[in-house]
């Protein structure tokens, strides 16, 4: 019982830290952004081409999968999504796009790497054991990290000046633009934030049990659910979400089997949309002003 | 000769799936992922009534369709409360579960191993064994479906449903029952699309979870999308122009082993590219907008 907590929380840290920077997406760019999927799965290929084709050190190697996915989500802001922002699309247009991005991304990766597992590490993980709980060391280097981020992130929030002006463009973006305020500049920000969150997730996950180019969309799915049953136009509490996911798929896989936890995943989504629309930290707020 | 065949049942199943996914998405103006879904439930319903009931295909294709016409109804009860992405996600939240029944649920859908032998279709005493004859068949259920489809289409209800979907509050204040409409929509578009999920059953004799995936549902959006949508020529072109895509592809003698991440490329930048210039499709009426 206390080992599936136990696994359950490393999870649940990682699944926090993408679904903190799809949130951080979603609540300060009102994008949907599905191909965070892609970026997710970028960076652990990052990782992968520095340190098993360049040879470089982990260190490095991570450092390069991070600037890969924070470029790659930028990227994908100013092509694809400022365009449609400017123009004022609606969000079924942004998220059809984004779909489309995901796609060729994912397709593209596959057509580089192949469609099979890449694994990062060989041999036996070594552990730690902690009273009756054993864990490897990546896992816990995902709850470390996981929980430092996310304390880092609070911080930034609320103290950095650009942490404030995450959360006034999220608030009201046109407010925010004729107070002065170079919202596409934040968007981008947002989004290399976000990316940057993402490819450690993935690292983290990657140097765990390896990855395929296909994982990331169920991930993201996961995150964005996070998101939802947190609460969203909460920058927080997406990591709630994602520990409170991560510990219930973990009890599932336990109780019966693994091959329920996307359905269970998203029967607590469906729940939680039609009993609670505003999550777990959300202030129920008027349709009017949800649109 | 046969590949011709092939290729036309394909494009008669698939323009049978867009367009009634068009009533939801084009005319009701709800973004849904969740038509493959209701496309698998139609062919294991159908399947499994002629394999283990020993019903007849009529009969068995008449109960899969008022199946699935009321979980579609039932699905879109709590899915309509949710507006923009929400809606989206809850969509493929169902898509996501029906996929985990059909892979998981081994004792009635043999999960991943699939139903091999679907019988072939007997329609009044004829058995419809030959790909001509099947394709026939396929173009006579596709027309029928999309008659029903213009009917409903060009009746009050087709009306109410645009106007619903143009301005939900206008269309409440002169006393519409919004929900109900699209709580129809979807009931009607669910029906539809069980049709193609029987044949293809019947058709391929075999069938997996595989081929009502997520990945199932974005291509039919994307026939739709890439089309047009809210327009009654849309998915026809669009069912059209993806099943020949790929075949296309097979001429220019890409390799098999990236023809298929190519095609799925392809599919995503025409989508990317689509929104970006045309948000309404080739035919299409409604930008999403």
């Amino acid at each position: 019982m206390l080992q599936f907590l136990a696994n359950g929380f490393c999870k649940g840290a990682v699944i926090a830290l993408v679904a903190l920077g799809f949130g951080l997406i979603y609540t300060t760019t009102r994008v949907f952004h599905i191909a965070h999927a892609a970026i997710y799965v970028l960076g652990a290929y990052a990782l992968y081409a520095a340190m098993i084709w360049l040879k470089l050190p982990l260190p490095v190697a991570v450092g390069f999968g991070i600037l890969v996915a924070v470029i790659a989500g930028m990227l994908v802001d100013w092509s694809v999504y400022q365009p449609l922002a400017k123009r004022s699309a609606s969000s079924a247009v942004v998220l059809i796009s984004s779909l489309g991005v995901l796609i060729v991304f994912e397709n593209l990766i596959a057509l580089g790497f192949g469609n099979q597992t890449q694994i990062l590490r060989a041999g036996v993980e070594r552990t730690v054991s902690i009273g009756s709980i054993i864990l490897t060391q990546v896992q816990i280097s995902q709850a470390i990290v996981g929980i430092t981020l996310t304390g880092t992130f609070l911080l930034f929030l609320k103290h950095t000046r650009t942490g404030q002006l995450c959360r006034a463009i999220s608030d009201d973006e046109t407010l925010a633009s004729v107070l002065g305020v170079r919202v596409n500049r934040i968007r981008l920000l947002a989004f290399g934030l976000g990316s940057a969150f993402a490819a450690i997730g993935s690292m983290l996950v990657a140097l765990d049990v390896g990855m395929d180019p296909h994982v990331g969309f169920s991930v993201v799915l996961t995150a964005a659910v996070a998101c939802i049953i947190g609460g969203l136009r909460n920058f927080l509490a997406p990591a709630a979400g994602g520990v409170l996911l991560g510990l219930t798929q973990s009890l599932v896989v336990w109780r019966t089997s693994a091959k329920w936890e996307e359905a269970v995943t998203f029967g607590i989504l469906i729940f939680f949309l039609i009993f609670r629309r505003q999550g777990l930290f959300g202030v129920a707020r008027r349709a009017e002003e949800t649109a | 000769m046969n590949y011709l065949y092939h290729i036309l049942i394909m494009i008669c199943l698939y323009a049978t799936l867009a367009q009634s996914l068009n009533l939801v998405v084009g005319y009701g103006g709800l973004l849904s992922l969740s038509h493959a879904a209701f496309y698998g439930l139609g062919a294991y319903i159908g399947s499994l009534l002629m394999m283990q009931a020993h019903w007849p295909f009529l009969l068995s294709l008449v109960t899969a369709v008022v199946t699935v016409s009321v979980l579609a109804w039932l699905v879109s009860i709590p899915a309509i409360r949710l507006h923009g992405d929400f809606f989206v996600l809850a969509t493929l939240g169902f898509q996501v579960i029906v996929f985990a029944i059909l892979y998981n649920w081994v004792d009635v859908t043999r999960g991943p191993y699939g139903i091999p032998g679907v019988p072939k279709p007997s329609v009044f005493g004829h058995s419809v064994t030959s790909p001509p004859a099947f394709l026939a068949l396929a173009a006579v259920v596709a027309l029928l479906c999309c008659g029903v489809l213009w009917l409903l289409l060009s009746s009050p209800f087709g009306r109410t449903l645009q106007a619903v979907r143009e301005d939900e509050i206008a269309a409440a204040s002169l006393g519409k029952d919004v929900n109900a409409f699209k709580r129809s929509a979807f009931a009607w578009a669910g029906a539809v699309a069980a049709v193609p999920g029987v044949l293809f059953a019947t058709y391929s004799s075999y069938i997996d979870p595989t081929s009502f995936g997520l990945e199932e549902s974005i291509f039919i959006l994307c026939i739709l999308i890439i089309g047009g949508a809210g327009n009654f020529r849309g998915p026809i072109i669009g069912a059209v122009v993806l099943v020949l895509l790929p075949e296309g592809l097979r001429f220019l003698r890409i390799p098999d082993s990236i023809a298929a991440n190519l095609r799925q490329i392809l599919y995503g930048l025409a989508l990317v590219l689509m929104m970006r210039l045309r948000p309404q499709g080739i035919a299409g009426k409604y930008a999403f907008d």
